[in-house]
């Protein structure tokens, strides 16, 4: 049946969506790391929308994860600014320059309301990245963070606990990540098209 | 950067020029004054008083920027450039006088090719409308010598002569009609018919803005005050508008009947003249101001104002080819400070130092100019990712030691050669210590340092994420 060329041209149609095909997907953006790539839907981190990174601890390796993939970011010729809200300690400068960010594109928020703080600096428009701290978001704030993303095409990602797996949520793609010896295990637990793997990959 | 005063100055040696002022044609000559002008005369039969005819000049400055103060009732403007733009001079007229009825002023118009001709046209009040030079005298011929606003026995001498049209005035031989009333009154005439060119000095609209409304009754609803203030942060975009400034705060007051004024200072991302960004940004700030009272009367105040370009807007959204993040950015930080404090936002800045604590700085947000505004990245070239950590911790964590070796949550084993970092003798902050990457039962690596002076402490400096 897939051979008919007359029903492949039917599945090609915009309006039908399949759930597990990768060609339906947007590019997304490269994270650096192939082996990540392959595993992503659209082959790198969306590039709007939400996406949750799951952490046992802090300090796991997930910014040494998204830092390639911010670097690129913030060199494009029409980059927008990549905003940290709420970040626990303080971003070192020396090493975001050595990891090739910009940082006169780099702004860090702080405040007392690290979620209104997300959500205003999604829905901006402003920025290409937005990283974002916060301790316990409910799952309808999930899907007002997603809508602000989409709405500032802006790629925002939240950084929680492990235990958060258990919720729900509306962002497009949730990683679960610990560390190991040299590097760290991706667990993917949600992502649109793709199914739920879990790999090690070398940082 | 201030220069040493051991380090000797570079000083130009040429005076700096600076224009001199010209005085009378060649200053005229120098405005543009000799090409064809046209000039409205505006004149108030019910009279006005200083603050109306600047209210009225200012809204005259739409029509032109040459608007010209008589006072106590006249206005002027040179009208010759802008004719096309109002469909010739009736429609430049009408709206003239819509501007006047605006300000509940009778206002009476002419226009001449010289400013003292309209003016008189204006006072005698015939709205001629002259526009070639060549019909100039024969409509000022029959108007009476009352509009030169000569002195009293000026005109009645020569009213004695049988003159009292300022066409006859114009019909005397100029010598001697000089040496009888004076050369200031044969000025007048050589003004009034353009022999001589009149220099007019342009109205300059004030700087300063301050309105102040009293309410119609004591308000303690934010909504309702935001809504009294609204026609205020109109009135503040129309200002600004007008002189093409912009402004970067603004401070409302809120008038109480017993206890001190309440103020609130409104602080903008970049300079704007945008009345509904005004109105937005007022309202976060009023919503988080406790009201000690009842507030009867507000006020909207700017002590400076700064000259803006108007921005065109942009085809492309940010992100995209050229799109400038100027809007969406300034917002973004308004918004964050409004609801947040001054200090919500900021930028990181990396300064050339080898101690830690010394390479970073907070500066202000980054810059808003979009994609032209690169500068150079600064080259730590020797610095290798991994071996610096991507958060820091200020001040460092001490670690407990037990026997020498650093514990967190179960021991920390070091994984990598020390790296010794010994500086900042000379501004007293030195420090010397030994560096190293430590991974703890976890599988989290951090940076920690021994303390290379007794007691030989073990502090955590970083967490490498």
């Amino acid at each position: 049946m897939a051979g008919d060329p007359n029903i492949a041209r039917l599945l090609e149609h915009p309006a039908i969506w399949r759930g597990r095909s990768a060609a339906a997907q947007p590019p997304g953006l490269p994270s650096g790391f192939a082996a990540l790539d392959e595993h992503l839907p659209g082959r790198g981190w969306p590039r709007s929308g939400l996406i949750e990174i799951l952490i046992a601890r802090f300090g796991s390796g997930e910014l040494r994860l998204l830092l390639p993939a911010l670097a690129a970011l913030t060199r494009a010729a029409t980059a927008r600014w990549c905003v940290w809200v709420a970040p626990p300690l303080l971003p070192f400068a020396p090493a975001l320059v050595a990891g090739g960010i910009m940082l006169e594109r780099v702004a860090v928020v702080g405040g007392a309301r690290p979620l209104w703080a997300f959500e205003q600096t999604l829905r901006s428009g402003a920025c290409d990245a937005v990283l974002a701290w916060a301790r316990q978001p409910r799952a309808r704030d999930t899907r007002r963070l997603q809508l602000a993303a989409e709405q500032g095409r802006t790629l925002g990602v939240l950084f929680r606990p492990r235990r958060a797996a258990r919720e729900a949520s509306s962002a497009v793609l949730r990683l679960g990540l610990e560390p190991q010896a040299s590097g760290v295990r991706i667990t993917l637990l949600k992502a649109r098209g793709a199914p739920r793997t879990a790999f090690c990959l070398e940082l | 950067m201030r220069p040493r005063p051991s380090r000797s100055l570079i000083v130009p040696a040429a005076p700096v020029l600076r224009p001199l002022p010209l005085r009378g044609v060649a200053a005229a000559v120098a405005a543009g004054a000799t090409a064809a002008e046209l000039w409205v005369g505006v004149h108030l039969p019910g009279g006005a008083d200083g603050a109306q005819l600047a209210a009225l000049a200012e809204r005259a400055q739409r029509f032109t920027p040459r608007v010209s103060l008589e006072p106590p009732d006249g206005l002027l403007l040179e009208v010759r450039g802008s004719l096309h733009l109002f469909a010739g001079i009736t429609g430049l007229r009408a709206a003239l006088l819509g501007e006047c009825r605006g300000l509940q002023l009778q206002a009476m118009l002419a226009c001449a090719p010289t400013p003292l001709a309209a003016l008189c046209g204006a006072r005698a009040g015939r709205p001629f409308e002259i526009l070639e030079s060549a019909q100039l005298i024969g409509q000022l011929a029959p108007l009476p010598l009352t509009v030169l606003r000569w002195p009293e026995d000026t005109v009645a001498r020569l009213g004695r002569l049988g003159v009292r049209t300022v066409g006859a005035a114009l019909r005397l031989p100029r010598a001697g009609f000089a040496r009888r009333f004076g050369p200031a009154a044969l000025a007048t005439l050589d003004r009034l018919t353009g022999r001589t060119p009149e220099v007019r000095a342009a109205f300059a609209p004030g700087v300063r803005f301050r309105r102040r409304r009293e309410l119609d009754c004591e308000l303690t609803s934010h909504a309702r005050l935001l809504a009294a203030l609204t026609p205020l942060c109109a009135e503040l975009g129309a200002f600004l508008s007008a002189r093409q400034c912009g402004v970067t705060e603004f401070e409302c007051r809120l008038v109480h009947r017993q206890h001190p004024a309440t103020g609130c200072l409104v602080r903008l991302a970049a300079p704007s003249a945008d009345a509904q960004r005004f109105t937005a940004l007022l309202g976060e700030h009023l919503a988080a101001l406790p009201l000690p009272e009842a507030v009867r009367a507000c006020e909207l105040r700017v002590a400076r104002v700064v000259a803006q370009q108007p921005q065109a807007a942009c085809l492309w959204q940010p992100g995209e080819h050229g799109g400038s993040l100027a809007r969406e950015a300034c917002g973004l930080i308004e918004r964050l400070r409004a609801r947040l404090g001054p200090a919500a936002i900021h930028g990181l800045t990396f300064l050339e130092d080898h101690r830690p604590e010394h390479a970073w700085s907070l500066g202000p947000p980054p810059a808003t100019l979009g994609s032209q505004a690169r500068s150079r990245v600064p080259g730590p070239a020797a610095l290798a990712p991994e071996h610096r950590p991507l958060w820091l911790l200020a001040p460092p964590q001490p670690l407990a030691a037990p026997h020498g070796w650093p514990r967190r949550r179960g021991p920390l084993r070091l994984v990598s050669e020390p790296e010794r970092i010994e500086s900042g003798w000379w501004d007293g902050a030195e420090i010397a210590r030994d560096y190293y990457t430590a991974v703890d039962a976890h599988g989290v690596r951090l940076w920690v340092f021994r303390e290379r002076s007794a007691p030989h402490g073990w502090f955590l400096h970083g967490v490498f994420g």
